[in-house]
């Protein structure tokens, strides 16, 4: 079995109907209505250990519900969940040892406390030895910079600062399993790439990741398998480099031509291909569907009426596939 | 259990650290307490400056009883507060933390804060029971010193057990506020005097529909030896009562937490 797997996982959360303005709200006193509202929807899923996984899907789509069911926080409406042979949420203190779990946009330190003391706390609450504790703190000094924050009031922390100490806090106990909910929202670009590296070295270091984010750049750099979701549904799941196989269908060519050229010509030679010129007239970019043209195709096409000068070709980038997914693009 | 208590026993240490950041603060709540159990005091006693005992009940006695309830309404705020901010942290999805940690939820809500104009109330009050044992006329023996304790213990564990109920209620309720736990603990007040003195209905409700007469009046009138002493004997099974109800309710409460945003 694998550590973390999900059988028809489902999140079904009543919401009150009711009109908008007072009037609504007082109607619904006396007559209470409520929608169900599915936020996650039969979810299957496996993750073997060691495994770095992206959760992605827009706003909405039910990532962070996810996570909570995955982690004992919510109670499943109907199928189940085994993290490491255990129920998270019967064996919630069990399983609550095995795991490390980040929500980017929550802080579980103390308000008012020093970070120092909030890590102490959950040193007490982990049963983590003195001598692993100091331990756990070196390392995370040396990847975090946690030593410089130690000593600062947690409501003090800047976002960047915070997001450091929350993470050296979720990770603390050196959990096998680490889910991580947005863990680069609202940083900045040096933070980011912090974080990041960390991330890295905890994949490298055989920890299981899971993470939820909006930032591609996350997931290019820490991760080899991504799932996409959407209105509560998987709908896809596989490696990285898979996603932008299935999925990335254009593909874009920068072409220097050896000289000014009618963009009408090539386009009688290319049909159904968008050609744009670029900033000077010999500069041309032609963007195609690669399942209908490879890029051989379209050079030799081109050159039947022009010379080339320099060529280069975009990487099918993941941001167009995810993008398309957000607008519902993708075919279920 | 051990464990549980040395986490509760750091955690409220961490709180307490926190509260003394803000030392004006601190010093105006403990002052406040006081002064509460004094106002308390001065009522009492000009009541008592008209009549000579309330429904056979003594000034000393009058300052017992309300010694007493000052006393275990300090524990409250003093050991319980944090279950004062579980409303609010439903309602936030401020438990999907504490979800995630391996130590009991309830702890970890009870231990989250503390409350210094507690501190007060149990000088105060405490103050207050000195003075009504040593004036009331009660002759000791060793079973009534054992009783007396145990029954203190019980009446708070009634209160601290009624507190984290009407607290827990905010996992149905879902608002911010834990309207429902300061309705139950206000009305609590009134068992700061002989129930004696209130009509059969109330004194019906304050004995089997919230067991607010066991928090001061029946152990005091077993330490009396007033009328109908026998049940404050009954002091203990209801905290043991309440206690299992106060557990009973949190759990079936966490169940239906269902965090915040999705």
């Amino acid at each position: 079995m694998s550590l973390v797997e999900a059988r028809g996982l489902t999140k079904i959360f009543r919401r009150p109907e009711k009109d908008p303005g007072l009037r609504g709200a007082l109607k619904h006193l006396v007559q209470r209505r409520f929608k169900d509202f599915r936020a996650v929807d039969g979810i299957d899923l496996s993750i073997e250990a060691g495994e770095s996984v992206a959760y992605v899907g827009p706003n909405g789509a039910g990532k962070s519900t996810t996570i909570k069911l995955l982690t004992g926080i919510l109670v499943p409406t109907a199928g189940t969940v085994s993290v490491a042979g255990l129920n998270p949420n019967a064996d919630r203190v069990a399983n609550a040892r095995n795991i490390g779990v980040l929500f980017g946009q929550r802080t579980q330190l103390w308000w008012d406390l020093p970070v120092r003391e909030s890590l102490d706390l959950l040193r007490d609450m982990y049963d983590l030895s003195p001598a692993f504790y100091k331990q756990r703190l070196e390392r995370l000094d040396a990847v975090l910079g946690l030593g410089e924050l130690l000593p600062v009031m947690s409501r003090k922390l800047s976002l960047g600062q915070r997001m450091r100490a929350d993470l050296a806090a979720a990770l603390l106990h050196q959990p096998k399993i680490v889910y991580l909910d947005e863990p680069t929202i609202g940083l900045d670009i040096a933070v980011k790439d912090r974080v990041r590296e960390f991330l890295r070295e905890l994949r490298a270091d055989g920890t299981t990741l899971m993470l939820t984010t909006h930032d591609l750049g996350d997931i290019e750099d820490v991760c080899e398998r991504i799932v996409i979701i959407d209105e509560g549904r998987k709908i896809f799941d596989g490696p990285l480099a898979e996603m932008k196989d299935r999925f990335a269908r254009v593909r874009r060519m920068h072409l220097q031509l050896a000289e000014v050229t009618p963009l009408e010509k090539l386009a009688e030679r290319l049909p159904e291909v968008e050609i744009v010129g670029g900033e000077s007239p010999t500069e041309v970019t032609i963007t195609f569907d690669r399942f209908r043209y490879t890029a051989g195709l379209v050079i030799a096409a081109v050159l039947d009426v022009v010379e080339v000068g320099e060529l280069h070709l975009d990487e099918p980038a993941i941001e167009d596939v995810v993008r398309k997914v957000y607008a519902g693009e993708l075919l279920r | 259990m051990r464990r549980v208590l040395r986490i509760y026993r750091r955690s409220l240490g961490a709180h307490l650290r926190a509260v003394l950041e803000y030392e004006a603060d601190f010093w105006i709540l403990v002052v406040a307490g006081l002064l509460f159990q004094v106002l308390n005091l001065v009522f009492l006693s000009a009541v008592f400056a008209h009549v000579p005992a309330l429904n056979g009940w003594s000034y000393p006695e009058a300052v017992l009883l309300a010694g007493t309830f000052g006393f275990i309404n300090g524990l409250g705020p003093l050991f319980f507060e944090g279950t004062w901010r579980l409303a609010r942290r439903i309602n936030h999805g401020e438990l999907d933390y504490p979800l995630v940690r391996p130590v009991n939820v309830p702890v970890q809500v009870i231990s989250g804060g503390i409350g210094m104009h507690g501190f007060g109330d149990v000088v105060g009050g405490g103050a207050m029971i000195g003075w009504g044992l040593a004036n009331a006329g009660i002759e000791w023996t060793p079973v009534k010193i054992v009783g007396g304790l145990v029954m203190l213990v019980s009446s708070a564990t009634i209160l601290l057990s009624l507190i984290v109920i009407g607290n827990a209620v905010s996992f149905w309720v879902g608002g911010p506020h834990p309207v429902f736990a300061m309705t139950l603990i206000r009305t609590a007040d009134m068992a700061k005097y002989p129930i004696t003195i209130y009509g059969v209905a109330v004194r019906a409700a304050f004995t089997v529909l919230v067991p607010y007469a066991f928090i001061s009046f029946f152990p005091a009138t077993w330490v009396l030896d007033k009328e109908h002493s026998w049940i404050g004997l009954l002091t203990p099974l209801m905290a043991a009562y309440c206690v299992w109800l106060a557990r009973t309710v949190f759990r079936a409460g966490l169940r239906r937490y269902d965090s915040a945003g999705h």
